[in-house]
């Protein structure tokens, strides 16, 4: 048998449900005094599935609260068999899972999805590119002819996550041990954000008019003149009170660059 | 008989569990080896603890993927990323095993054994220039530990490791406990490996600890290392002089000071060990 062909089989061996190797491939191997070939392969077939599930249940350990260790395994083995791993490091293998999930549960699906989306956020902010957050010294630098026309967009670490579902009250129950809270829906969808500052993840929902803001100045690109004149609506004059306090906050949390001009 | 390579003395895998100890205490280690993967990322809490401990520590780069055995072409750009991390830590060398870890198109992250045979070692040893020509310098293969072997072996392993320096030039991280557990699940002799391995290609030591299912072994990283491996880790510094040495602990961790301790009793083993050889020489 050929090199390729040999390693090939044992490719087969390893992605296979059962652990039991095919006649053809096993003939090709030799156990020791003690150690049959069986068991030696078995040993090795157990050992992939086990490496992925166990980073499946670090990556999503709150999917996992949720559902019990059999039920979670179950769901385990049907995504490694979906879609095997990809890439040399398996910090990305679960990059699909919350995908799966739905394609797995089709509707019933989504909170647990939501929720799955929730935890890879924090996967991402955690070893996302570190890039220039602005701080508030950098805010107090600022001369006041630029503060007009300041624009700025999320630092690269920032995840944001759009919530239909308890996920963030699920994660924390999951965190703190906490009994399972059941699933709800939401009367009002959140913007949940997740990021990373001072090299912690941090977490936090907005409400709607705050999200709103904060959506206007990093996706639609407002400037800071901008920001507080779609306040002026609401706030009136009390727009660029706000304006700032909100800007602020972003800074001080790490959320915030420089969008260039 | 003396290895010629220069040691860096008794080190520690690096692992995020003793981050911060390692930075507040400072301890005795003499140099840590870093699993390459962790830190192939762009951004967070591990590049910034490998930096600050890159400032007070000779680093070593370890890896688990580059599959130099494996059917696919090999990773370029998995291969320029190590570079650039060499580039950013500068570690005193580069390793990776003799295994294959990647299938026709899927990630199988295991250490999966080759057939020593003729068409492995060119297969092998054409892959080891690429990665050399890449990496500008010696590429440093482990032994892995095995549960199956080729009914097709033209070569023992050592005579496939011995023919694979002399073929590409590579160098050898030899595990003592790998070589343990593979003579234990195949029945061979653990000596004849180790002293048949060219000393002038030995660029390190591994130490670990596994689990003992009487039947067979399974190299775990989650124990202490244990007496049988102590014994043959000494017989291998009285035969090669001093060789870097590092032990490893991947699961099961236990607190700092007990891998500290256990870190010690490499030195005290290997110092007697030396002791004996100059005594011998």
């Amino acid at each position: 048998m050929r090199l390729i062909d040999w390693q090939l089989a044992f490719e087969q061996h390893l992605l296979a449900e059962m652990s039991t190797a095919s006649n053809s491939f096993s003939a090709t191997l030799i156990g020791g005094p003690t150690l049959d070939v069986e068991t030696g392969l078995a040993i090795y077939h157990n050992a992939y599935h086990a490496r992925l599930q166990e980073v499946l249940r670090d990556d999503f350990s709150a999917v996992w609260y949720w559902l019990g260790d059999e039920e979670f395994a179950q769901l385990g083995s049907a995504y490694i068999r979906r879609y095997p791993s990809a890439h040399y490091s398996l910090r990305w293998f679960g990059e699909r899972f919350p995908g799966f999930i739905v394609e797995h549960y089709a509707e019933q699906g989504a909170p647990l999805a939501e929720l799955a989306r929730l935890e890879w956020a924090f996967t991402l902010a955690f070893d996302a590119p570190q890039g220039e957050p602005l701080t508030l010294q950098d805010m107090a630098s600022l001369p006041p002819e630029d503060w007009p026309g300041l624009r700025v967009q999320l630092a690269p670490s920032v995840q944001q996550v759009t919530c239909d579902f308890n996920s963030l009250g699920i994660w924390r129950a999951s965190k703190g041990e906490w009994d399972f809270p059941g699933s709800e829906a939401l009367p009002l969808a959140q913007v949940c954000l997740v990021w990373r500052h001072q090299n912690v993840c941090q977490y936090r929902s907005l409400e709607a008019a705050e999200a709103s803001a904060l959506t206007g100045m990093v996706t639609r690109g407002w400037s800071f003149s901008e920001l507080c004149a779609e306040l002026a609506v609401t706030y009136q004059e009390g727009a660029p009170l706000q304006a700032v306090t909100w800007l602020k906050q972003w800074v001080q949390e790490g959320l915030l660059q420089r969008r260039a001009p | 008989m003396s290895a010629s390579l220069p040691s860096l003395g008794y080190g520690l895998g690096l692992r995020s569990e003793y981050y911060q100890q390692i930075l507040e205490q400072s301890p005795a280690v003499d140099w840590f080896e870093v699993i390459s993967e962790n830190y192939l990322v762009q951004g967070g809490k591990a590049l910034y603890y490998l930096d600050a401990i890159a400032e007070r520590y000779p680093l070593v780069m370890h890896g688990v993927s580059l599959s130099i055995g494996g059917p696919h072409a090999l990773d370029i750009d998995y291969l320029k990323q190590l570079k650039q991390l060499s580039e950013r830590i500068h570690p005193a060398w580069i390793s990776d095993h003799l295994c294959w870890s990647r299938g026709n198109a899927h990630q199988l992250h295991d250490l999966l054994p080759l057939p020593y045979t003729e068409e492995s070692l060119y297969h092998v040893a054409g892959r080891v220039r690429q990665v050399q020509d890449v990496l500008q310098r010696p590429l440093v293969l482990e032994n892995v530990s095995s549960y199956v072997r080729s009914k097709a072996n033209e070569f023992t392993e050592w005579e496939f490791l011995n023919a694979l320096t002399h073929l590409t030039g590579c160098q050898l991280l030899l595990d003592v406990n790998n070589v343990y557990v593979s003579s234990r699940n195949h029945g061979f002799d653990a000596w004849t490996f180790i002293h048949n391995l060219p000393p002038e290609s030995i660029r390190q030591l591994h130490l670990a600890g596994h689990m003992d299912y009487g039947d067979y072994v399974i190299d775990t990283h989650d124990h202490p290392v244990c007496d049988p491996v102590w014994a043959l880790y000494q017989q291998t510094l009285e035969h090669l002089g001093p060789v870097s040495t590092l032990l490893e602990r991947d699961d099961h961790f236990p607190p700092f000071q007990e891998l500290l301790d256990e870190l010690s009793k490499a030195r005290e083993l290997g110092a007697s060990a030396l002791d004996r050889r100059a005594l011998c020489a």
